[in-house]
C-alpha cells in the first residue's frame, strides 16, 4: 500500500482532530465539569468565610456543597452512560463505600486531633477530600484526579505562609485556578 | 520500519481506532456516543465495526444497562498496537 506524503499529513491530521475531539467530548476531559463545580463551591464557601459571620457562612457552605453533589452525582451519572471502564460498573458501590468510610474517619481523626479553630478544621477536611480524590485517580485514571496534588500544596501554602488571609486564598488561588483550569481543559485540551 | 495498515487506514476506521485510543485502555464508548463522535449512521459505523472486529482491532460489548439492550465498543492491546504502527507508517512518510 502506497500514499503521497500529503496523503499521509491528511491522514495524520484527520487522527490529531479525532483524537482532540474524542478527549474534548468524553475522555480525560470529563474531569473539566468536576473541576469547575469544586472550585465554584470553594469560591463562593471561602470567600463566605472570610467576609461572612460564622453562622452565615455555614448556611452558605450547606447550600452551595448540596447544589454541588446534585450536580455532580447528575454529571457522573451522564458521563458514565457515554464511556465506561472496567471497574466503574464492578466498583460503583464501592467507590460510594469508600467515600463514606473516608468521610467517617475524617471525622475520627478530627475527633482525636481536636483542631484548634475553623482553619485548620477546614484544612484536615480538605486534605481528607483531596486524598480520596487522589485515590480515585489511581485506579481509574490519572487523569481524573491529577490536580488533588498541586491543589493540595496551594492549600497548604496558603495554611502556612498566609494564615490571616487563609479563606480568601482559598477562595482566588485554590478555587479559581480550579474553575480556569477546567475551562482550560475544556477548550483547549 | 513500519508499515501502513490497509484495515485501519479507510477513512471512517481511521477516526474510529483515533477516537477509541484516545480512551484510557481498557475504557469502552457507547456505541450512540461515538456515532456522534464520528457523525456517521448507524448502518456506516456498523459496518466498519464488524470489519475492526473482525481483525482484533476492536471488541464489541453488549449489554444491558438499566434493563436496555446497550453497545460498548473499546479498542484492543492488538489494535492500539496495529493503531500506533500505522502512525509510526504515516509519519515516515512525510519524513522521506
Amino acid at each position: 500500500m502506497n500514499i503521497s506524503p500529503s496523503e499521509a499529513e491528511e491522514a495524520l491530521a484527520a487522527i490529531q482532530k479525532m483524537t482532540r475531539r474524542t478527549r474534548h467530548t468524553i475522555s480525560s476531559s470529563g474531569a473539566y465539569i468536576f473541576l469547575i463545580y469544586t472550585g465554584m463551591i470553594w469560591l463562593v464557601g471561602f470567600l463566605a468565610n472570610q467576609f461572612l459571620p460564622g453562622s452565615q457562612a455555614v448556611y452558605v457552605w450547606a447550600a452551595v456543597s448540596i447544589l454541588g453533589s446534585v450536580l455532580s452525582i447528575a454529571t457522573g451519572m451522564r458521563v458514565s452512560k457515554r464511556v465506561q471502564g472496567p471497574l466503574t460498573g464492578m466498583y460503583g458501590k464501592r467507590i460510594g463505600l469508600f467515600w463514606l468510610l473516608l468521610a467517617l474517619f475524617c471525622c475520627a481523626v478530627i475527633a482525636v486531633i481536636q483542631p484548634i479553630d475553623a482553619k485548620q478544621l477546614t484544612l484536615v477536611i480538605i486534605l481528607f477530600v483531596l486524598v480520596g480524590q487522589s485515590a480515585m485517580s489511581l485506579v481509574f485514571s490519572f487523569a481524573y484526579g491529577w490536580w488533588a496534588i498541586p491543589i493540595g500544596a496551594l492549600a497548604l501554602a496558603g495554611y502556612f505562609l498566609m494564615p490571616g488571609y487563609f479563606y480568601l486564598w482559598m477562595a482566588v488561588l485554590v478555587g479559581g485556578p480550579m474553575i480556569l483550569l477546567g475551562l482550560f481543559i475544556r477548550w483547549r485540551w | 520500519m513500519a508499515e501502513l495498515n490497509e484495515i485501519i487506514h479507510q477513512p471512517v476506521r481511521l477516526r474510529i481506532m483515533a477516537a477509541l485510543v484516545a480512551l484510557d485502555a481498557d475504557n469502552e464508548v457507547e456505541f450512540t456516543t461515538l456515532r456522534d463522535l464520528l457523525e456517521a449512521t448507524d448502518g456506516n459505523l456498523g459496518a466498519h465495526l464488524r470489519k475492526l472486529e473482525e481483525a482484533g482491532y476492536i471488541a464489541v460489548n453488549k449489554t444491558f444497562v438499566e434493563r436496555k439492550p446497550r453497545t460498548f465498543v473499546s479498542a484492543t492491546g492488538e489494535g492500539r498496537r496495529a493503531f500506533r504502527a500505522h502512525v509510526s507508517a504515516l509519519e515516515e512518510i512525510i519524513k522521506k
